[in-house]
């Protein structure tokens, strides 16, 4: 990731040229001509042309002001969607709010008669939507939409937010033909300026505007940046990647510096030990994780007779993760502190973690925060200190040269275990006494089974016996997801039962699906109804029967970005058939071997057959959760061998009397 | 005095027992609990018609929550908009035991915009709350009054049974004034509605106790057919500066048309001339009205904005010509228009939309029975209906979308009660024949031809207008065979009144043949192999109903390969059911082998007992379709 990114530096200046935002309400015959985009042939719609441009106003609180404008040609009605144009808007409170002004949109077609003509947007058919206290939205459609239309809009949007400054994401699932943002800084302000994607900037400025904005009174000089990239194709989605954001072209700014009114700067983005005393002292993290006194009492019961540290440890996790339904929302930070949390038992990934932090402190665990961004959020921008990349935190729990990591925010996870929405490049841990530092956020536990068959083919054609199936790590947390999808386990069984009309089962015990620490036991009598009879002279049987794979996940001859199956596993399957005196294997598979390349993973299986007795046993290894594109042809080639080799049979021959 | 004093005690100790009862979880019935993640306790509504444009709803709703799967039954979803307000709220959280918790203030409910997944703006928004309670079980309890300012409709009475959740008790109460009239419809209700009417009060009451939870069956009919509900609708009402009355569905055609559709038709004098002159070639008014709807459909894009009464209104036809935009309303009542100016009669048609047919009910109207607005054509003896919200469906066709169903026509001489066509099972047709060829190294390779027909024809739907690099990825995930790869690929639709989609496919797939100790496996169904079979459901409840019927059918011919042949015997299945038949036979001449298999199903309703049947019918379409073939050199 870090060669992806590019520190783009802004103290260079060059000299003055003239706005590059581009003419609205007129378009050229050439475009209204165009049948299709000859760089993709295959795009619905192209972006003819994108600008914005962002600036700090000298109004009254210095308002950021984004000017947005673009173009579209649409070739076809699967690209109309591009028509209903959405600006969402911000609004922390009556005082401080994002709103959006100055729009305006028009659509060029053919008419039926060969001419070009426009149409504007109502403005009266602008609506405003309020989706949440937070969150608005202005919508609009725009009219008279026909294949081989052009789609211009426009609108200006004010925040009070410098800490947000706009991204630009030169990137859609569309082409673009060219896309520029200029950025207009007050020399007052310093954003640290980062490139996300292998686009290569076509256009890359930064030039000098004098004396371009006042601030009380005095007036300063401003840097124009300006970023282009000319031809940008469409982003296609692969199945099973990361974030894409991790792959988009775009450009994130980051507030590091302001001076303020008194004339002094003040540092927003800083060194970590800066940081580290910052969120120490900060009232949504570090004076939240160290509330210990609202867990003293609390713990009094759960800590009763312990006196190891992991048992504690243990206890105090399994009591947060018992104590809060978590609200599904991502944070690093804490809303409205964890006492309310505790008090309403339902919270954020912090509020909850947080707490988790404040109570094993209080247990007298030692404990550090990690701070992190999950899966769907993206790599961790490591070239600048500073937090806002980071949505999740947890907790790092270390015993005996030991540590753990804990996430409360889900009650079936077992001690020690992230769920996988944690498990992504690297968290920061913060340390209430230590410098902070980097650590991977990889799983210490992969998703394995264990299947153990021991049956017996019998006289009336019936297969009896019994299946034992071990789940550890993430296999045995999904396991128990699924039991618990039922009212009971008997549901669980009963369900089960009836999936499949040609397989009974008898009996059934299930263990230690609450010893979360422990592997899932399934244990299962059975009778699968295999045969009508023996009356045949050879009867076919395919030893991998109970778990194998029949479709390659991976359809696709090439990939761009890595491949990400969630994480390790491993999965071993032995099957023991006893068959009757009067047959004969007659034909069986071959035991095969075959491995992906740099130990990443293995398919191996082996048949042996004494006694009537047939023993099947098969190994499907995966070593890693991510693949890379490199990687990709060996992965699919990989599932296409399983495959073919779990189609092989056994032939039962009847031995003449 | 000591006596009074112990009596006074016992009633006030039995009177908390009492009150405490009806939230402790251990009284509930022993028969409500098996299958139930939650039980409604109790769920009572008492309606309060003040006038035509004041009606308050009560609500009481008391939910014991057994276990996690049971978390969302205890959510509150209060939905309003300009015509609804809430008014008032509390709610209260109880333990097991049912002592009081937690209580939840109005101020703790989560207000939001609706979203309904296809408009671009609504202005409906709903206030929700979902308790977060750790230990189970646990009981919640709402109680709130809302406002409704229209009594255009009226909530159903739903009792709340339904898949995992059982109900103690539940009611509906309705009180107005004496001149003030109802109609309701009992569906499933074995019970009588009580009313009472006084000088200056009516009363209606229905109430039920003790429904069981439900288990999910699979192929079951149309839960509200199943469930008990009382439909009510007014005689008379008001919504927003709008009033009217309708007892029956040719009064209700009668007020959608003159109130709400009639006066939207107007068109500019140059699009009734363009329209004119669109049409002055043609004389049949069949083709016409083809020419006409072709036109909406290249010109016009679906796009959905609802707000207050322009939820059941159109927007102005002269709008639509304008925007080139509208919902399901406004661009039937802009294809009305336009049919008018060519002087061909057309209808503007209520339906519940979607691939389950939900019928209007024959002997009840009321407002809330529809979702969708078609279009109908009453040319002698050839009805013709068509969706104006589609841009590429042929004229004439429906789909499955809005197929069989009871829905109502809205004319100036009022509503027509209709039924939409059926696709029946010998229309439904997918036919396929397949040549390849098995190469010694185990390819496959040749072409494929599939014709699609009636609900079938929009099988290709999603992939139609795409580019050949997305539809071979689409390809790739809808034909069960590994390593596929597409050469070529023609898909054609003819767009006549009978209209078929055409597949024409070359394809080739290395190691189709799996090898394994000098064996060779393979499928000899290459493209439509049934990946499910249904579960069984043992003590099923409910009848078998099937949708809606089809044909499909597969001959596929492989060339083997030299010196090769099949060792494994060869398969036949004949099965006939009454909801299908199946048939795989295999011949082999020559070095050929011919593969032939038909699955028909046929819709309907069966006997709950007969599910069993189907269940084993489908293992045996399952186990046929995934026989495999073994080769060996010779």
């Amino acid at each position: 990731m870090r060669k992806l990114l590019l520190l783009i530096s802004i103290l260079s200046f060059c000299q003055r040229i003239v706005a590059q935002d581009f003419d609205y309400g007129k378009c050229d015959a050439a475009d209204v001509a165009m049948k299709k985009y000859d760089k993709d042939t295959s795009a619905h719609a192209v972006v003819l042309r994108e600008f914005g441009k962002a600036w700090v106003s000298t109004n009254d609180g210095v308002p950021l002001i984004y000017e947005y404008h673009i173009k579209i040609k649409l070739f076809d009605s699967k690209a109309f969607r591009h028509g209903d144009v959405s600006i969402p808007l911000y609004i922390g409170d009556n005082d401080h709010f994002e709103k959006a002004y100055d729009i305006e949109g028009v659509t060029f077609y053919t008419d039926d008669n060969g001419a070009t003509q426009r149409i504007d947007l109502d403005k009266n058919k602008i609506y405003h939507e309020k989706i949440s206290n937070h969150y608005e939205r202005l919508k609009f459609a725009l009219p008279n939409l026909r294949p081989g239309c052009i789609i211009e809009y426009r609108y200006k949007t004010e925040s009070p937010y410098h800490f947000n400054f706009h991204k630009w994401v030169f990137q859609w699932d569309i082409p673009k033909i060219y896309s520029e943002y200029e950025a207009h800084i007050p020399a007052i302000y310093e954003y640290n300026v980062s490139k996300r994607g292998v686009l290569a900037l076509t256009t890359n400025k930064a030039e000098l505007e004098s004396e371009c904005f006042s601030y009380y009174g005095t007036k300063c000089d401003c840097s124009k940046l300006t970023y282009g990239i000319k031809d940008i194709p469409a982003f296609i989605e692969e199945d099973d990647m990361t974030s894409p954001d991790n792959y988009i072209s775009a450009i994130y700014f980051e507030l590091a510096q302001m001076t303020n009114s008194r004339g002094v700067k003040e540092k927003i983005t800083k060194e970590w030990s800066d940081i580290d005393r910052e969120l120490k002292q900060n009232e949504d993290f570090g004076d939240q994780y160290k509330r210990k006194g609202l867990f003293k009492e609390r713990l009094i019961p759960v800590l009763a007779n312990l006196t190891d540290s992991l048992d504690k440890a243990k206890a105090v996790y399994r009591y947060i993760q018992n104590s809060f339904k978590w609200n599904r929302m991502y944070n690093a930070f804490s809303d409205d502190g964890i006492r309310k949390a505790l008090e309403s038992h339902t919270g954020s990934s912090a509020d909850i973690n947080l707490s988790l932090i404040a109570a094993l402190s209080a247990a007298g665990i030692n404990t550090e925060a990690v701070i992190l961004s999950s899966r769907d959020n993206g790599f961790v921008n490591k070239l600048y200190p500073g937090v806002s990349n980071f949505d999740y935190v947890i907790a790092k729990v270390n015993i005996d040269n030991k540590s753990y990591l804990l996430d409360a925010t889900d009650p079936l996870l077992g001690f020690g275990m992230l769920p996988l929405r944690c498990i992504n490049d690297q968290g920061r841990v913060m340390s209430l006494n230590k410098p902070s530092y980097w650590i991977d956020m990889v799983s210490p536990q992969k998703r394995s089974t264990t299947m153990n068959l021991d049956l017996t083919l019998q006289d009336n054609g019936k297969i009896k016996g019994t299946i034992t199936t071990y789940s550890l790590g993430y296999a045995a947390y999904e396991k128990r997801r699924a039991i618990k999808k039922f009212n009971s386990v008997d549901e669980y069984v009963e369900n089960l039962g009836e999936k499949d009309s040609k397989f009974k089962i008898l009996k059934s015990e299930i263990t230690d699906l609450d010893s979360l620490d422990k592997p899932v036991t399934e244990k299962y009598e059975v009778e699968i109804d295999a045969y009508n009879n023996l009356n045949h002279e050879n009867i076919s049987f395919n030893p991998a029967f109970w778990d194998h794979t029949s479709v390659n996940p991976f359809k696709l001859n090439e990939r761009s970005y890595p491949v990400d199956l969630g994480s390790a596993s491993e999965d071993k399957m032995v099957v023991t058939l006893h068959y009757p005196a009067n047959f004969e294997i007659t034909a069986q598979p071959a035991a095969v071997a075959i491995a992906l390349p740099i130990k990443g993973g293995r398919f191996l299986t082996d048949i042996n057959i004494a006694d009537n007795t047939l023993s099947y046993s098969q190994i499907e290894q995966f070593n890693k959760a991510i693949y890379s594109p490199e990687e990709y042809p060996y992965l699919k080639e990989f599932f296409n061998k399983m495959i073919q080799n779990q189609k092989a049979n056994v032939v039962f021959h009847k031995k003449a009397n | 005095m000591r006596y009074l004093y112990i009596f006074l005690l016992t009633i006030a100790v039995s009177h908390v027992t009492l009150a405490q009862q009806a939230y402790d979880a251990a009284s509930i019935p022993k028969e409500l609990l098996p299958h139930a993640s939650s039980v409604i306790r109790a769920n009572d509504v008492t309606v309060e018609v003040k006038s035509l444009n004041d009606v308050i709803y009560h609500t009481r709703l008391i939910v014991t929550v057994l276990n996690k799967n049971g978390d969302d039954d205890a959510e509150i979803a209060i939905y309003y908009n300009k015509t609804s307000q809430l008014k008032s709220f509390r709610g209260i959280a109880y333990n097991e035991f049912g002592k009081p918790v937690g209580k939840i203030a109005e101020r703790d409910l989560q207000d939001r915009n609706v979203v309904d997944g296809f408009s671009l703006f609504n202005d409906d928004r709903v206030k929700t709350f979902k308790p977060a309670i750790t230990t189970y079980p646990y009981t919640v309890e709402y109680d709130y009054d809302t406002n409704e300012k229209q009594t255009l409709f009226f909530a159903d009475w739903h009792p709340g049974q339904g898949v995992g959740t059982s109900v103690e008790h539940s009611s509906y109460k309705l009180l107005c004034k004496p001149d003030f009239n109802i109609r309701y419809k009992q569906i499933n209700f074995s019970g009588n509605v009580a009313t009472n009417e006084a000088k200056d009060l009516k009363t209606y009451e229905w109430s039920i106790s003790n429904l069981k939870a439900l288990r999910s069956e699979p192929y079951s009919p149309d839960q509200d057919l199943l469930l008990t509900s009382v439909r009510i609708a007014p005689e008379k009402f008001e919504y927003e500066n709008i009033s009217g009355s309708f007892t029956n569905w040719k009064e209700y055609g009668s007020f959608i048309y003159n109130k709400l559709v009639k006066d939207r038709q107007k068109l500019s004098p140059e699009t009734e001339a363009a329209i004119k002159d669109l049409v002055k070639d043609i004389s049949d008014p069949k083709l016409k009205a083809k020419r006409i709807y072709e036109y909406v459909q290249q010109k016009t894009r679906y796009v959905s904005v609802q707000i207050g009464v322009g939820g059941y209104r159109p927007f102005l036809a002269s709008e639509v010509d304008q925007l080139s935009y509208g919902d399901c309303k406004a661009l039937v009542n802009y294809t009305q228009s336009l049919l008018n100016v060519a002087g061909i009669q057309s209808y503007y048609v209520l339906n519940m939309a979607g691939s389950e047919k939900v019928s209007a009910l024959p002997d009840f109207a009321s407002m809330n029975q529809f979702d969708h607005v078609i279009l109908c054509m009453p040319f002698k003896n050839d009805t013709t209906w068509v969706d104006c919200t589609s841009k590429e469906n042929p004229f004439g066709y429906l789909g499955d979308f809005t197929d069989d169903r009871l829905v109502v026509a809205c004319t100036p001489e009022g509503g027509i009660l209709l039924r939409t066509p059926k696709y029946t099972t010998a229309d439904n047709t997918q036919l396929r024949k397949g040549t390849f060829t098995l190469t010694s190294t185990g390819e496959l390779r040749g072409d494929m031809h599939t014709e699609f027909r009636g609900a079938q024809y929009d099988n290709r739907y999603y992939m139609i207008n795409e580019t050949f690099t997305e539809q071979v990825k689409k390809l790739k995930e809808l034909y069960p065979v590994e390593n596929l790869e597409i050469q070529s690929l023609q898909l054609k639709q003819d767009k006549s009144l009978k209209p078929v989609t055409t597949e024409d496919i070359k394809i080739s797939a290395r190691d189709y043949v799996a090898q394994n100790g000098g064996r060779f496996f393979f499928y000899p169904n290459t493209a439509n192999r049934s990946n499910h079979v249904p579960k069984n459901v043992t003590n099923r409840v409910n009848p078998v109903y099937i949708n809606r019927g089809y044909l499909d059918e597969d001959q596929i011919t492989y060339s083997l390969p030299d010196g090769y042949s099949i060792t494994s015997k060869p398969i036949k299945i004949n099965l006939d059911k009454p909801f299908g038949k199946y048939a795989v036979s295999m011949s082999i001449v020559g070095n050929k082998l011919i593969y032939k298999r038909s699955l028909q199903i046929n819709d309907g309703t069966y006997d709950k007992d007969m599910y069993a049947d189907l269940v084993d019918f489908y293992q045996t379409v399952y186990d046929g379709d995934n026989y495999t073939l073994t080769m060996e050199k010779k």
